[in-house]
């Protein structure tokens, strides 16, 4: 597409990033049939398509972003499909990032909008506000009628029934590999997943060290900076960003890395992210090189040499989380890893499609993530699984909050088949079902 | 009339008085008070490209001729056009120009599409004497609106055809056609739902049918499959196994016998030299069953039950009995007391027909062709 | 591009009309903020953009009807819009316009196996008519590249086809029926279930008309059973005008392959980028597709390799799997959008006749070197419908005019060897100038005379398609 950017625009670098990727949008329309927010409101302007002509427009004219402009960059999942689908490989993220970094600088949000967002950044990065924010919301729960704002209930609806304590497996610590190390990676252990469900982590650091890694949780790790960088918040989340980038590098330059090892997709398309976030900045080169080393538990788990099994029945409904197959492109690891265990898996239809959870969106546009999520327990339940199984936190959070089948991280369910413990998930779900549970043959 | 060349022809509607009707080969029994004015005088092919499966011709060229050319070159016209001359009890050569003009296609209609699915560009000379062209002789064409597929089935009324171009594909290497004998009406339309909702390409399924007056005593149900030798033994051998519940009668692999069955079908033949009136009916299939319900009338079908062929006595109005059915009948056959009576077209609704008649007056505003037919 | 003046006084009421059509349609159908507007400015052709009036988005064939309406009473243009994938500027607005989009109407109405087909709302998506019926095996044949965000809508508009229509036909051969509004706002129905028309094929001259006769809301259509498998071949060719040769040589052995996609070497190259389907590096690709039993594409295959053989190939592949397959056509799909990739294009669209493969080739090729403008082509080798896609620099001044200077002389070349300028795109605004090198006053005129009783005033979809001083009469006569 033709842009009209002025040499003076020009000169500075983010304008420039986005005038490439605007320049390699022809406006074919593509992306329109797979995203979202189109799907559910039939509107150009909540299409990658639409909104890239709104951020066009509004850098271009260095214009004070109005109001209707922010509602449909807002209404973005930052799902990432789009990305798949253009034929000609037009980086929205970044775009979508600038956008939201310009709309925060130079856009007044009403009062209560500004009010929650500072609540969610000074809350969801650290896990320990977050933990007492979560066991407010369940206290505050029957009282959600007084609640102004769909937002507000939102937020108080989120918060699981089960709170766990924290892990002390999410302190900074070395955990040594059965039998013959292989590898030693660092376990990002992240933020609100910490205080939301601890049994990820153990259960990734039950696999990885039965198949021969070292597990390293660095000290001074933690949020990757998403939660806020989504919220066009730069400066908090390259705060956090830096801290992490700091963090690994110093077990890099110390005992050495062989991966960045995250297990919620959601962060490490972010951590992969580093190396642009920072190709400015002095960290440059270390940001380039812990985006270097930052894997998805899927694919270290391919690198290592999971035991094979025969057919265990049990049907395994795996959704692809966006972060995981647009975000990083990874589409069959998790599938694959599930079925070499023994699993039978299936997809549901429109598999391509976000479940609403997207960090913060549940939260700040409940209305959108309700139809979303609706759409997608649907269209998994269909599939009659026994459980459902994904790679991403806030995934689980969402389906979890639409439908009884229970809902598992990938990493439980190998967990569980290589020998470790069945899943909490499945453990109340034999409770609730008064014994009657699935059986791992 | 009988023009030789396009200009001439052109130069006699810019000169026309009075009314005329415009005829071909006349074998389609469409018969009017006024004078005929004659296409034949326009006939040859003018260009034949096998590689590029196109073909044009003068309007007045005959379809036998057509036909031959085709042959030579292993290609044919795959909308099998009906000869109506037994069935109309008419003489002379049907043309070219008169298949498109009625769009008329025949069995294979159902799989491969009408007349006009393969009518690719057209010339003709509207109510005023001006020569007109649409379309051209490519198969992919979407420059301007689409006046080919609006003259095809014209029946003249919107101006007179001079030349027109075709797509012609391969002749196939051979064919095979699975009979079912005495059917009742539901039996034949569960064979055509499922041979035509196979992936097995049957390019025809049709209901002959039997009785005291027809020439066999019971109806026959017949479904076609064409291609290569291998491919037609194949795909037989599959629908055999498929109809494995209600097993074919015979399976007709010999040539000649394949071509009597499917030119049975195509010309109508059961209804030549009868007493009655013909219509021609299409609704979707299902809706057949609706159709053949009909006391003292015999029926034969083509397009899997979408078309139905009624042979019914006169006086019958059997359009008035379908008024709940959605779809349309034609007067195909029956004396001028009979067509003055029904009308010969289906009326259309009055949304249709205003945007028909405006269409009507703007080709033709002098009403010189065919006035009365068609509405 | 000349469009014509936007009506002042249409403008001056634009604050009563919006407050009319809030009447009749739900709050969030009516787009009138100008900061909104702009998105709708122009299609997937963004040489030529103008920003409408208002935008609407219906839910049903009823709203549909009283927006024509009211419309109609103001004396407002209407532009429908379907997916906005045209690459003709089928649905470039005007500035005193109403944008009808169809995109809120995706609903499937029915389907009917026994009969074979399918009823929708027309903004639902090409692909995802296919998606509704594919889990009985069943799929709709016309197969536009954009087919997974184009519109029915905007098919039928365009009359639209696709790489397998050398078999299956494009959208008129399988469109039954239409639902469609007029611009007086009144609902006719056309067409059905059943097949050909009782009375004049009124369904035959909307489909391709370029939405300036009527909104088609609802569309039945054929479907057909999936065939039992299908298979594409990859040959690569040292020479455009031998690859050109080996199609008319396969055409004529009387063999009909589903499609015969041909691709030059610029195209090849940003298909690979994208789709990696392991494209062989040459000067020519084809990609023939043929069906049936494993038995029966064995068959086909072995006589196709055997006169692609004749014509001394670099490359001979057969396609292994199903993810082989489907990545090749990837590929094809994505061919505009993958050329993207490198500079802004122009995509045209012109027919010829096959036997005219080479010359033409040839010609465009020295044309490019004339123009200094880089040239790539994809096409549907097998019915001659070409894709010259010009590279040019949207920012660099000049480069565009230079560019449509171009594609104006190969449409003419197109026409001139016995072709037309648009096989499957529609003439839209792009090609509304060339028309009359394809047709005399004459046959335009016989074509306007449709549009003057469909729709009297001239409101639908204006200054497409016709060059404006051939329907200025028109025109200035309905204001």
């Amino acid at each position: 597409m033709q842009t009209t950017f002025s040499e003076e625009q020009l000169q500075d670098p983010a304008i420039r990033r986005s005038n490439d990727i605007l320049r390699s949008c022809v406006h074919c329309g593509f992306c329109t049939a797979t995203c979202p927010t189109y799907q559910v409101l039939g509107d150009e302007l909540d299409s990658p398509r639409g909104r890239i002509y709104l951020i066009k427009d509004m850098l271009e004219n260095n214009r004070v972003p109005d109001e209707k402009t922010v509602k449909h960059i807002d209404r973005c999942l930052s799902c990432l499909a789009c990305m798949t689908t253009c034929p000609s490989g037009v980086h929205y993220m970044h775009l979508v990032d600038h956008a939201r970094e310009y709309i925060d600088t130079n856009y007044k949000r009403p009062f209560m909008d500004r009010a929650l967002r500072w609540i969610l950044a000074q809350i969801l990065p650290y896990p320990m506000r977050f933990r007492w924010a979560l066991i407010g919301a369940k206290l505050g729960r029957p009282f959600r009628f007084l609640m102004p704002d769909a937002r507000l209930r939102a937020m108080l609806d989120m918060a699981p029934k089960h709170i766990p304590p924290v892990s002390r497996n999410d302190d900074p610590q070395c955990f040594e590999p059965l039998g013959v190390r292989k590898k030693r990676v660092a376990l990002m252990t992240g933020c609100a997943q910490k205080a939301l469900n601890t049994d990820i982590n153990d259960a990734t650091i039950r696999l990885l060290t039965r198949l021969g890694c070292e597990v390293v949780v660095a000290d001074g790790a933690g949020c990757c900076g998403a939660l806020t960088h989504h919220m066009g918040k730069t400066r908090e989340s390259h705060a956090c960003a830096a801290t992490n980038i700091r963090a690994w590098t110093r077990e890099i330059n110390s005992k050495g890395l062989d991966a960045i090892v995250i297990n919620t997709s959601g962060c490490g398309t972010t951590v992969k992210d580093y190396g642009h976030m920072f190709r400015n900045d002095a960290l440059a080169a270390d940001a380039e090189r812990v985006s270097a080393i930052a894997m998805d538990v899927s694919e270290l788990l391919m690198q290592l040499d999971l035991p094979e099994s025969d057919d265990r029945g049990m049907s395994v409904a795996y959704h692809a989380a966006c972060s995981l197959q647009h975000g990083q492109k990874i589409k069959t690891y998790p599938k694959d890893l599930l079925k070499r265990a023994g699993f039978t898996v299936s997809e549901p239809a429109d598999s391509h499609l976000c479940c609403g959870s997207a960090g913060t969106y549940n939260l700040l546009q409940p209305e959108i993530s309700a139809q979303l999520r609706q759409r997608k327990v649907r269209t998994l339940e269909a599939k009659k699984p026994d459980v459902i199984a994904a790679g991403n936190i806030g995934c689980m959070m969402q389906i979890g909050s639409g439908t009884g089948t229970p809902v598992l991280h990938t990493v439980e369910l190998l967990d569980w088949a290589t020998g470790g413990p069945m899943p909490r998930a499945l453990q109340q779900s034999r409770t609730a079902n008064g014994g009657d549970v699935p059986v791992l043959k | 009339m009988r023009p030789e060349t396009e200009a001439e022809l052109a130069e006699m509607v810019a000169g026309l008085a009075q009314p005329v009707r415009i005829a071909g080969g006349g074998t389609r029994g469409v018969t009017g008070p006024d004078a005929d004015l004659s296409v034949t005088g326009l006939r040859g092919i003018t260009l034949y490209e096998p590689g590029a499966l196109t073909l044009v011709a003068r309007a007045g060229t005959s379809v036998a001729d057509i036909n031959a050319t085709l042959d030579a070159e292993g290609q044919r016209l795959a909308f099998e056009p009906m000869d109506h001359r037994a069935l109309m009890g008419t003489t002379g050569e049907p043309t070219i120009g008169g298949v498109v003009a009625a769009n008329v296609s025949g069995p294979r209609r159902v799989q491969a599409g009408a007349c006009r699915d393969f009518l690719l560009g057209v010339r003709y000379v509207d109510g005023l004497g001006q020569v007109i062209r649409n379309g051209g002789r490519v198969m992919k064409n979407v420059t301007g609106y689409d006046l080919v597929k609006l003259l095809a089935g014209s029946w003249g009324t919107l101006g007179v055809l001079t030349e027109v171009s075709l797509k012609v594909l391969p002749r196939s290497e051979s064919s095979a056609t699975l009979v079912w004998s005495g059917c009742d009406w539901s039996q034949s339309l569960k064979l055509f739902s499922e041979a035509l909702a196979s992936p097995f390409e049957v390019t025809g399924a049709a209901r002959l049918p039997g009785g005291s007056q027809m020439k066999q005593t019971t109806s026959e149900t017949v479904i076609r499959i064409e291609g290569f030798s291998d491919s037609v033994a194949y795909r037989v051998g599959k629908l055999a196994e498929m109809f494995n519940h209600q097993k074919p009668d015979r399976i007709v692999t010999d040539a000649a016998e394949n071509e009597a069955i499917w030119k049975a079908v195509r010309d109508v033949e059961p209804f030549a030299d009868t007493a009655g009136n013909v219509w021609k009916t299409s609704v979707k299939p299902t809706d057949m069953l609706r159709v053949v319900d009909q006391p003292g009338c015999t029926h034969l079908l083509d397009w899997g039950g979408g078309l139905i062929w009624t042979l019914a006595p006169e006086g019958v109005d059997l359009r008035a009995a379908l008024a709940e059915v959605p779809g349309h009948s034609t007067l195909v056959r029956g004396n001028d007391v009979e067509i003055a009576r029904f009308g010969r077209f289906q009326p259309e609704p009055l949304g249709l027909a205003a945007l028909t008649q405006g269409l009507r007056q703007r080709f033709d505003p002098k009403g010189l062709f065919n006035p009365g037919l068609m509405g | 591009m000349e469009m014509p003046l936007p009506d002042p006084d249409v403008i001056s009421r634009k604050h009563r009309i919006t407050t009319r059509l809030q009447q009749v349609l739900p709050s969030d159908a009516i787009i009138y903020d100008q900061a909104e507007t702009r998105a709708y400015e122009c299609d997937a052709l963004t040489a030529y953009r103008c920003p409408p009036m208002l935008v609407v988005l219906p839910s049903t064939t009823q709203e549909v009807s009283e927006v024509l309406r009211i419309c109609h009473q103001e004396g407002v243009p209407v532009v429908p819009r379907g997916a906005g994938t045209s690459l003709a500027g089928g649905a470039l607005p005007t500035a005193d316009c109403v944008i009808l989009g169809v995109a809120r109407m995706n609903d499937v109405l029915e389907v009917d196996y026994d009969n074979r087909f399918i009823r929708v709302q027309t903004g639902r998506t090409n692909l995802s008519v296919t998606g509704a019926v594919e889990d009985n095996d069943f799929f709709y044949a016309p197969d536009p590249s954009s087919q997974l965000a184009c519109a029915i809508a905007g098919n039928i508009a365009m009359n639209s086809g696709g790489a397998h229509c050398l078999k299956y036909g494009v959208t008129t051969n399988n469109l039954l029926g239409v639902t469609m509004a007029m611009m007086d706002g009144s609902v006719v129905e056309i067409g059905g279930a059943h097949l050909d028309a009782g009375g004049l094929d009124l369904l035959g001259v909307i489909c391709g008309s370029e939405g300036q006769l009527g909104v088609v809301t609802e569309a039945t259509l054929r479907i057909l059973r999936k065939p039992e498998g299908a298979r594409p071949v990859l040959m690569g060719f040292d020479d455009n005008e031998v690859a050109g040769q080996c199609v008319s040589d396969i055409i004529k052995s009387g063999i009909l392959p589903v499609a015969i996609e041909f691709m030059d070497r610029l195209c090849i190259q940003a298909c690979e980028n994208f789709a990696k389907a392991g494209y062989p590096d040459c000067e020519a690709l084809l990609i023939v597709e043929v069906e049936g039993s494993e038995a029966e594409i064995e068959s086909q295959l072995s006589k196709i390799v055997e006169i692609a053989k004749r014509h001394n190939p670099v490359e001979l592949r057969e396609s292994q799997s199903a993810e082989e397959s489907a990545r090749i056509w990837l590929g094809r799909k994505s061919a505009f959008g993958a050329m993207g990739q490198m500079n802004d294009y122009m995509c045209l669209d012109g027919t010829i006749p096959v036997s005219s493969l080479p010359k033409v080739l040839r010609c465009i090729g020295e044309m490019s070197e004339e123009f200094g403008l880089p040239v790539g082509n994809v096409f549907h080798a097998g019915d001659g419908n070409m894709h010259p896609l010009i590279l040019f620099d949207a920012n660099k001044p000049g480069d565009l005019e230079k560019c449509e200077a171009f594609g104006a002389e190969i449409l003419k070349l197109c026409v001139d060897v016995g072709g037309c300028l648009t096989g499957e795109h529609g003439v839209g605004i792009e090609k509304r100038d060339l028309m009359t090198h394809q047709y005399g006053a004459q046959d335009l005129e016989a074509q306007m005379a449709v549009k003057d009783v469909f729709d009297p005033n001239w409101l639908l979809n204006p200054a497409k398609v016709f060059p404006l001083d051939v329907s200025a009469t028109r025109r200035i006569a309905a204001e």
